[in-house]
């Protein structure tokens, strides 16, 4: 059902003649894809995991199915003003319009389809799909940057989910080797019920592989290199989403495998891994942000370093740094996706991605301003916000491990980049207005909703975690670790 | 099947020589029959469906439609030639027998046993030559040539220790790179639409 509807959405809107006709088609579908989300998670809270056919969905999955079913509303409101505007200056013609409200569905339904099959070997046709389905979106102003972006991501992509489908591929014959080829083939369930026959040589080769393939998606340093340009290129409510959403399904593909292959492979080597790439993706955000010129490539390193801070959680391995990491992926959705959405605003009113050239937010846009510097605020960790909860959680992680010296040097990498965001920031934010821009501008209704109900979500976080969503990720936290 | 091996790795090899865009989708739709073959050999030797299923699959998409599609895009470029690689013809051939000793080193390292052993290092080499290929040229077309050698060898390694993956993931993975390339062939238009070669090498606008 859940599947049906962005499809069925997509070819409503590719049909359409008329922009409000188009905006009310994709509006109601979104609540639609997101009421059917919310339904799928309600069902997982009250009855438990469940699977039909290829399809499973347990608490895991839950914890991503309902960031996806926030995100979907707040970026389909925010493409209606975005789009809009961007039709009126010019950018666009109304045939691309309807593409790409298209291809949009049909990155929602790859998306959900990560997050629903339940079978390896299926899930990473889902992820490969999701590059696909936003290479043209990441290409949409088809002008020599965004060609050049798009050819980046799809090619690192492709090699790199080509590794993870040598890597699937070598899972699938340690599998073979002790059942032999049947109907359950890749469903991880069945994988992780003979675990202990498969043969530990061939899955560590495996997984290395598989790490690496889906790394590259999630956008591991050193193969995050199509990441920024991706992001800087893409229309802004394409980028909230590919930041917000992709890279943590890619992250959802990795932690399935982690779950198959612990029991097989010794932990201090997948721990070493995992962390390995973590400090290394956190650490090389900090050049580029400290020196950063353009506003989205800012806001795309911050994306690299979050998703580093994710793989330290899991890479910890207990369930509280695993906890973290989940309402990590959940708080990082929130806040980064608002600020991707402020980034398009800014950057449809100035004209310009130039950090330089934007000047005095707070006087032109008082009410994007002020959000735009409690969602940086917030990015960075500062309490009382979620990300500053889920941070203190995956640090207060390792150090119950005793790895001071790992615990410190996060901190200190962490502080680093917070220095080089608020700096960015402010001079942004305050500073005197430019003299061409007069008068204060109207920003669409749909845009400010999108913004305010992440925002508001991303306050919501950090004050106060619900009972359920609380039970729902320490499930999915005892699921990861091997309950 | 030992000589099916030795022909799709000469022209895996094969393609680190030519220059000519054209000839190498043909060499490409070329080691896509290979691979089809091959598929129907494993069919015969299991007796199972799926693997005929896959055979038919590769020859319409890899060995038809796909070396269609990217004739008819050469065939707009007019001159486009690897004429410069980053690393020149003769080097790349010799790098890809080297890539082809490790192959055999690294497959009796990790999976001892596994299958026949030169089908398997074949795969092997033939994904390491596709990853040389996307790396050292500079022709976008020759770039997905390198992605479609790098996943015959994948579908190679597949075919050889596992006799293929079940239908339903393999006609996933089938849609994928169909619409992969087809995306990717897209794209090349897209470039020399926008006035600009195809020239990979251009593309260093975005940095930091």
């Amino acid at each position: 059902m859940a599947l049906l509807l962005p499809l069925v959405t997509g070819l409503g809107s590719m049909f359409q003649t008329t922009i409000v006709a188009i905006k009310i088609v994709n509006l109601t579908g979104s609540l639609l894809i997101s009421s059917s989300l919310a339904a799928i998670v309600y069902k997982i809270i009250v009855d438990g995991a469940y699977s039909y056919k290829m399809l499973y969905v347990d608490h895991l999955s839950a914890v991503l199915l309902s960031i996806l079913a926030v995100l979907t509303v707040t970026s389909m409101l925010f493409s209606i003003s975005y789009m809009e505007k961007d039709l009126s200056h010019g950018h666009i013609t109304f045939q691309m319009l309807r593409k790409y409200y298209g291809l949009l569905n049909v990155l929602l339904f790859t998306m959900i389809s990560v997050l629903i099959v339940g079978n390896l070997g299926l899930m990473w046709v889902a992820v490969e799909a999701t590059t696909l389905a936003s290479a043209f979106l990441v290409a949409f102003y088809f002008n020599h940057s965004a060609l050049e972006a798009a050819w980046k991501y799809i090619m690192v992509c492709t090699v790199g989910i080509c590794l993870a489908l040598l890597g699937t591929t070598l899972l699938y014959y340690a599998q073979v080797s002790v059942v032999g080829s049947d109907l359950n083939a890749l469903n991880w369930l069945e994988l992780k019920k003979i675990s202990s026959e498969l043969d530990p040589a061939i899955v560590k080769l495996a997984f290395i592989f598989i790490l690496i393939g889906y790394g590259t998606k999630v956008g591991l340093a050193p193969m995050h290199t199509w990441l920024p340009d991706a992001h800087s290129q893409a229309p802004a409510p394409i980028s909230a989403l590919l930041s917000g959403i992709v890279l943590s399904c890619a992250a959802y593909a990795i932690l399935r495998n982690l779950i198959v292959v612990q029991e097989v492979i010794n932990h201090e080597f997948l721990q070493e891994l995992l962390i390995g790439f973590g400090v290394f993706s956190i650490a090389i955000a900090i050049p580029f942000i400290l020196v950063q010129h353009d506003l989205k490539r800012l806001l795309a390193y911050s994306s690299v370093e979050h998703m580093g801070i994710i793989m330290l959680g899991i890479g910890v391995g207990t369930t509280l740094s695993i906890y973290g990491a989940l309402l990590h992926m959940i708080n990082h959705a929130f806040a980064k996706s608002a600020l991707f959405y402020m980034a398009g605003v800014i950057t449809q009113e100035y004209q310009t991605k130039h950090i330089a050239r934007i000047r005095g937010l707070v006087s032109t846009m008082p009410l994007v301003g002020t959000m735009f510097i409690i969602s940086i605020l917030a990015i960075t960790g500062t309490p009382p916000f979620g990300i500053f909860i889920s941070k203190f959680i995956i640090l207060e992680a390792i150090f119950a491990k005793e790895w001071l010296s790992l615990g410190a040097g996060v901190l200190l990498l962490l502080s680093g980049i917070f220095a080089g965001m608020i700096y960015y920031c402010l001079a942004m934010a305050f500073g005197s207005k430019p003299k061409y821009r007069a008068s204060t501008v109207s920003i669409g209704k749909p845009a400010l909703m999108a913004m305010s109900i992440s925002v508001v979500l991303m306050i919501l976080t950090g004050l106060y975690i619900p009972t359920w969503l609380n039970d729902m990720l320490t499930m999915a936290a005892s699921i990861v670790v091997g309950g | 099947m030992n000589i099916l091996t030795i022909l799709l790795l000469f022209t895996t090899l094969l393609l680190t020589r030519v220059s000519e865009l054209k000839t190498a989708v043909r060499i490409i739709a070329i080691q896509s029959l290979m691979l089809a073959l091959a598929c129907t050999i494993v069919g015969i030797e299991t007796g199972e469906v799926q693997t005929y299923v896959a055979a038919v699959l590769t020859v319409i998409i890899k060995a038809g439609f796909l070396p269609y599609v990217l004739i008819k895009i050469v065939a707009t470029l007019q001159q486009e030639h690897e004429d410069h690689p980053i690393l020149s013809f003769n080097y790349s051939s010799l790098v890809a027998c080297i890539a082809i000793v490790l192959a055999y080193g690294l497959i009796d390292q990790a999976l001892p046993g596994a299958g026949s052993r030169d089908a398997l290092a074949t795969a092997v080499a033939m994904t390491l030559i596709g990853l040389l290929l996307i790396m050292t040229r500079r022709q976008a077309v020759m770039q997905i040539m390198g992605i479609i050698t790098m996943e015959n060898g994948i579908y190679l390694v597949g075919l050889s220790v596992t006799k293929g993956f079940p239908l339903i993931i393999e006609l996933g993975v089938f849609f994928d790179v169909l619409v992969a390339v087809r995306v990717l062939g897209i794209l090349t238009y897209r470039l020399k639409l926008a006035g600009l070669s195809t020239d990979t090498s251009i593309l260093k606008k975005l940095k930091g």
